[in-house]
């Protein structure tokens, strides 16, 4: 690992620290969005920027705006306290649920690796060969996702579309704004 | 909403604007916002009309697109901003963006192929074009749906004196 992903991985464990700790809300939350930030840079650092992209503007932007506009019509708790009063229960089950998650990392490839099964496999290599030649874009993660899975993503767009109509069934509301 | 809110058309659409919360014009924010957004707004379409040959698409590039909104109701209030953005004008928008993908598909089949195989549509790169189409469509459902969460939150729930503003 370089210096670059030891301060990034430092910055996001002190932003998801912070979030956890921190007792006013509205500190909270900018830590969660600094965090997204954060994360969203691991993900460009794995080489993943199309899940970085989405990561700094749903995580970092959208999500952050939606909880501001949640806790604007909430008010403040009472009290000068930096940190909130630590629940020594929830952080031992939060430990041993990190420390059974962490018992499966030793089996994951190292990142990069050519032998991981994605990068072996045959599904993924007739992408990676084909993509242009057959959908004429260069970018293979848009060729998968809009001409070989397109019936998916059609799914998952019209899913965003129900998550607005839900929205505004559970608000009682007839209108979009 | 709580008991408390006054409902009195239009107070209690603005986030800011409760009893102790009022909605203050910070030119500072204001003027940072209105040199910034048309930038991030660039960079949303770009992101969008740009993902079939780099990072990005229409998921990634419609919600920048939908911040850029949200930054402008920040600054200049939302109640300001949702008569700006009219809510028929939304909700053509959005089923616009579902009915273009699906007409994409469609036309497919129309010309012999099956649903969305974007090389049946007798147009010369119409596998490239098609797809950028798709993003497009998609762009436009995920920005919409952006700003609509947003507006519809700052209303919050719905109640006796809607019809005043639903007109």
């Amino acid at each position: 690992m370089t210096p670059v992903e030891w301060a990034v991985l430092a910055f996001v464990l002190g932003a998801a620290l912070a979030t956890a700790l921190l007792r006013d809300v509205l500190a909270s939350i900018i830590a969660f969005a600094a965090y997204s930030l954060g994360i969203a840079v691991v993900w460009l650092l794995l080489r993943a920027p199309d899940v970085g992209l989405t990561e700094a503007a749903v995580g970092a932007g959208v999500t952050t705006v939606l909880f501001l506009l949640t806790i604007a019509k909430t008010v403040r708790p009472a009290g000068d306290d930096l940190f909130i009063d630590v629940d020594l229960t929830a952080v031992g089950v939060s430990g041993l649920l990190v420390a059974a998650l962490a018992t499966t990392l030793s089996a994951l490839p190292p990142v990069g690796s050519s032998s991981t099964p994605v990068a072996t496999s045959r599904v993924s290599n007739y992408y990676l060969e084909n993509a242009y030649t057959e959908t004429g874009v260069e970018n293979a993660v848009t060729a998968v996702l809009a001409a070989y899975r397109g019936f998916d993503t059609l799914g998952e767009a019209v899913v965003v579309f129900a998550a607005l109509i839900g929205l505004l069934v559970v608000l009682d509301r007839g209108v979009l704004a | 909403m709580s008991s408390s809110s006054t409902a009195d058309g239009d107070d209690e659409f603005s986030v800011a604007n409760g009893p102790d919360r009022p909605y203050v014009e910070s030119p500072i924010i204001m003027a940072t916002v209105r040199i910034v957004a048309p930038f991030v707004f660039t960079l949303g379409a770009f992101v969008m009309f740009h993902g079939a040959d780099s990072a990005g698409g229409g998921f990634q590039g419609g919600v920048i697109v939908g911040t850029a909104i949200l930054m402008i109701a920040i600054a200049f209030g939302v109640g300001p901003t949702r008569d700006w953005l009219s809510a028929s004008m939304l909700t053509v928008l959005v089923v616009f963006g579902v009915a273009l993908f699906m007409g994409i598909g469609l036309a497919a089949v129309a010309s012999g192929g099956a649903f969305l195989e974007y090389t049946a549509i007798p147009v010369a790169h119409s596998s490239k074009y098609g797809i950028e189409l798709v993003e497009v469509g998609i762009g436009i459902i995920v920005s919409v749906t952006v700003v609509g969460l947003f507006f519809a939150l700052a209303a919050g729930h719905s109640n006796e004196d809607d019809e005043e503003v639903a007109e």
